[in-house]
């Protein structure tokens, strides 16, 4: 068996075109006889059979050959032929004028709603909007009836306990809300004490505690205010549906809250002068959620004509803005329009003056550094940055153990430094990391344990506060044990010290459960 | 595969018509006859069917293009093959001097109706001197005709304008597209892209992504460039679902501007995409001639793509560095359409 190999057939070409083969494949020929054409860029070559045998093709004709390839064998068999036959798939065939007609994002929403790129009759090439009318010819067009999250997944958004509020409980009487809406100002000039007694008496669930600062007035057919609720002066509040806040929630003075329904957890701190609502906030859809221990900065401004939901112990920091629509010029002009929600996962951040445009989603721990402008999805635990906002890095880093250790250490050195300050007495333990605290409240001490799973500590004169990096199963009786790592408080009911030390965690961002908690004043 | 038609069977399938058609063609040209065909082999065949008229001429494009003007002058419509576009300085004074001037000169009681065709571009190594594109130095040239073939043109066809008609036409082929299938447009559309035709000789090509809806450029290119206009376009709609829409250019001289304009005010902006080096090319004529037309249409300014002011290397890699690619069509388009990448 012989092998018919493209040569070099003049010095610029690489390749040559196979333009003809003379000879037919498995043909009989004779040694000399001309088998096909070459032709490179500026000759045409005729290629001899090397000798007598059977010729076998490798390569069909109209095919550009690279200098080195074998075109064809010169069997001496059939069997041989044969089996050069098999060689036929492994050589080079012509390129495929290019189908590459579905454009990524296409490819990407195809593959999301199992659509069969197939099935799409199309000339010219398949884009995002022919799948998109793929998807809707297969699935007639559902209503969504559901307005209360719109479909809009809750996947890492811890729902307030309100949000499940039983549908009778805090119904006011029509009449009462009819007065309400009729003359809002002479009811807003009671005082704090007569409007909470109105609202109960008309139905509202209106806990202990609850402050409604001078003007506030709230409308709202179903009203729920836990224990310990506060909203400072002016506020004022319309929801066509529900009003529902969890116990010891604050929001400052000069609130203007407007939507179908709020659901507010418990804990919440809501700065001062917040907007929430907007033209939407009469929208079918227009459900605000907030978390419990949920931070809103001052002067946010959240509008919501579509659900935003801002999950468990999430930062939504001084001015940032939501927005869940536009106000522009036509889609259908190509201009960007839209309605749609905004979920802020829990524990994620959103910076000082941050801004969420309709549609985004801000991964739980996920950070958007202050002054961004997100305009599509943060994942989970990355930093965002920049206009518009783009994924720079992870949010947050691994901590050694060593490191946490020093870290909680420096802090007891600092809440020393803060109580010296504060004209506190207190002083250094001489063995182990802890304070001696005196005076005449809050005295005791504040210890460093790194691990309580050895035991050891024991109750004292006064409190005992013990910062642990792991609390392990039971903590000490007689003890308050903050587990700063697990975030949890054990034996923590009320005491000065232990009010005190709570607070001072609080600052550096580690919030105990259970809660809600407020600080109601100590020694700092 | 055989069924495709590569772009240098049609311009031979052309010739081959043409020299049936009528007895007054004749080819005049180097290494014309056959075997060999010519070095693109576009002249293949021809002179073993009609030896009379196909001259084989020595080295000498002066005298090539001299004694074709002769030949048209005469009444004749003879073809000359110049082997490589960069050859036509060779022949520059002829051109410039005499066959571009002498119907005016002769107050228009003769015409020169002759045809130039040759290849011009680079890609294939041939080094400094054997792959330029110097349509720019043909069309500073008054009285003459410049006619740029693409593969999706009707190359036939527009051979056979250029010889009936009664003016110097140059018939700019290019290397790489003779081996390359021949895309003409099959019910309105080449692959993804619907295609409008212009009317006459000649015609401009205009391609859409989504017929014809809303594009954020226009690319407006010729002959040899087209295939990486398109594939540039291509790239564009299947990463980004940014559409633009490609015109190709049939006639360079006089220029074509209308359905550059005609696009243009659809898209807003213009990308200029050649082959020859970018200061006092096509783009900068086209450049200069739609902001004079169409200012209130652009949106943004024009922007050229063109080979580097250089020389062009042998080695094929620094050749690439050298010439216009697809990459900077997408880059200029992505400039336009304010794209970071």
């Amino acid at each position: 068996m012989l092998e018919i190999v493209l040569t070099r057939e003049d010095a610029n070409s690489e390749s040559a075109l196979l333009s003809e083969w003379l000879a037919d494949d498995r043909a009989a020929v004779k040694k000399g006889h001309v088998v096909c054409v070459v032709e490179t860029s500026k000759a045409s070559v005729e290629i001899e059979a090397p000798a007598d045998g059977i010729l076998v093709h490798l390569v069909g004709e109209g095919v550009e050959v690279e200098l080195g390839t074998t075109i064809a064998v010169v069997a001496k068999s059939e069997a041989e032929a044969a089996t050069a036959g098999e060689r036929k798939a492994a050589a080079p065939t012509p390129v495929e004028d290019g189908h590459r007609n579905v454009t990524r994002k296409a490819a990407a929403l195809a593959a999301e709603h199992g659509i069969d790129l197939a099935t799409i009759a199309k000339s010219g090439f398949v884009t995002e909007a022919d799948v998109e009318a793929a998807i809707r010819a297969r699935e007639p067009e559902r209503l969504q009836l559901d307005p209360l999250l719109a479909g809009i997944s809750t996947e890492n958004v811890t729902l307030p306990a309100t949000f499940d509020l039983d549908p009778a409980e805090g119904a006011l009487a029509p009449e009462f809300l009819a007065e309400l809406r009729a003359d809002p100002a002479a009811f807003g000039a009671l005082s704090s004490e007569e409007r909470c007694e109105r609202y109960r008496a008309a139905g509202a669930v209106v806990g202990d505690g609850v402050v409604l600062g001078r003007g506030t007035v709230i409308v709202a057919p179903r009203l729920v205010l836990g224990d310990g609720v506060r909203i400072e002066d002016g506020g004022r509040v319309t929801c066509a549906e529900v009003f529902a806040v969890g116990p010891l929630t604050r929001f400052g003075h000069s609130l203007q809250l407007s939507c179908r329904r709020a659901f507010v957890g418990s804990g919440v701190y809501a700065g001062v002068k917040l907007v929430i609502g907007g033209g939407g906030h009469r929208d079918p859809w227009a459900t605000f959620v907030m978390g419990d221990d949920v931070y809103l900065g001052d002067e946010a401004y959240v509008n919501v004509a579509r659900p935003v939901l801002i999950g468990a112990e999430a930062f939504v920091t001084m001015r940032s803005l939501l927005v869940t629509h536009n106000i522009g010029h036509s889609p259908l002009e190509g201009f960007e329009n839209r309605f749609a929600g905004i979920v802020v996962e829990d524990r994620a951040q959103v910076g000082l003056g941050a801004i969420v445009y309709a549609g985004c989603r801000i991964g739980r721990e996920a950070i958007v550094g202050s002054g961004s402008y997100v305009v599509s999805d943060v994942p989970a635990g990355m930093l965002a940055l920049g206009v518009p906002a783009r994924v720079a890095g992870p949010a947050s880093r691994e901590v050694p153990r060593s490191r946490q250790a020093e870290l909680v250490r420096r802090w007891l050195h600092e809440l020393h430094e803060t109580l010296l300050l504060w004209d506190v007495p207190v002083e250094r333990l001489e063995a182990g990391d802890g304070l001696e605290v005196g005076g005449d409240r809050g005295a005791g001490r504040v210890l460093f344990v790194e691990s309580l799973r050895g035991g050891g500590v024991e109750p004292g004169a006064g409190e005992t506060v013990v910062l642990t990096l792991d609390a392990g199963d039971a903590a000490p009786d007689g003890v308050v044990v903050f587990d700063l790592l697990a975030r949890r408080a054990h034996g923590h009911d009320g005491g000065v010290l232990a009010d005190s030390v709570r607070e001072f965690c609080r600052k550096r961002g580690v919030r105990f459960r259970p809660g809600p908690w407020r600080y109601a004043g100590g020694l700092l | 595969m055989s069924a495709q038609v590569r772009c240098v069977q049609a311009l031979n399938a052309g010739l081959h018509e043409l020299f049936e058609q009528r007895d007054d063609v004749y080819l005049l040209g180097e290494d014309l006859l056959d075997p060999y065909g010519g070095a693109f082999k576009v002249s293949a065949g021809l002179s073993t069917r009609w030896p009379d008229r196909v001259l084989p001429t020595p080295i000498s494009e002066p005298s090539i293009l001299g004694i074709a003007a002769g030949f048209a002058l005469r009444g004749y419509r003879p073809i000359v093959e110049i082997m490589f576009g960069d050859f036509i300085a060779l022949g520059y004074d002829q051109i410039v001097n005499g066959i571009a001037k002498f119907r005016e000169m002769y107050d228009e009681q003769v015409t020169v109706p002759l045809v130039v065709r040759t290849p011009m571009g680079g890609r294939r190594g041939y080094g400094p001197t054997h792959s330029q594109s110097l349509e720019k130095l043909l069309m500073g040239v008054p009285g003459i005709v410049v006619v740029a073939a693409s593969e999706c043109h009707d190359l036939g066809g527009m051979l056979a304008d250029a010889v009936l008609d009664d003016r110097p036409v140059f018939f700019i082929e290019n290397k790489l597209m003779y081996g390359r299938p021949q895309r003409r447009p099959v019910d309105g559309w080449v692959d993804e892209f619907r295609v409008v035709e212009g009317e006459g000789p000649w015609p401009a090509l205009t391609f859409s992504g989504n017929d014809f809806g809303r594009a954020t450029a226009t690319l407006v290119t010729y002959g040899g460039m087209l295939p990486l206009a398109l594939e540039a376009a291509t790239q564009l709609v299947l990463e980004e679902e940014l559409f633009t829409e490609v015109v190709a250019l049939g006639r360079l001289l006089p220029l074509d501007l209308e359905p550059v304009l005609g696009s243009l005010a659809r898209t807003g902006r213009l990308v200029t995409v050649e082959e020859g080096t970018l200061t006092a090319g096509v783009g900068a004529e086209i450049a200069a001639r739609v902001q004079e037309a169409a200012w209130d249409d652009l949106r943004a300014p024009v922007k050229r793509v063109a080979a580097r002011d250089g020389i062009i290397p042998s080695a094929r890699t620094l050749e690439d560095e050298m010439l216009p690619g697809v990459d900077d069509v997408v880059a200029a388009v992505a400039e336009l359409a304010g794209l970071r990448r």
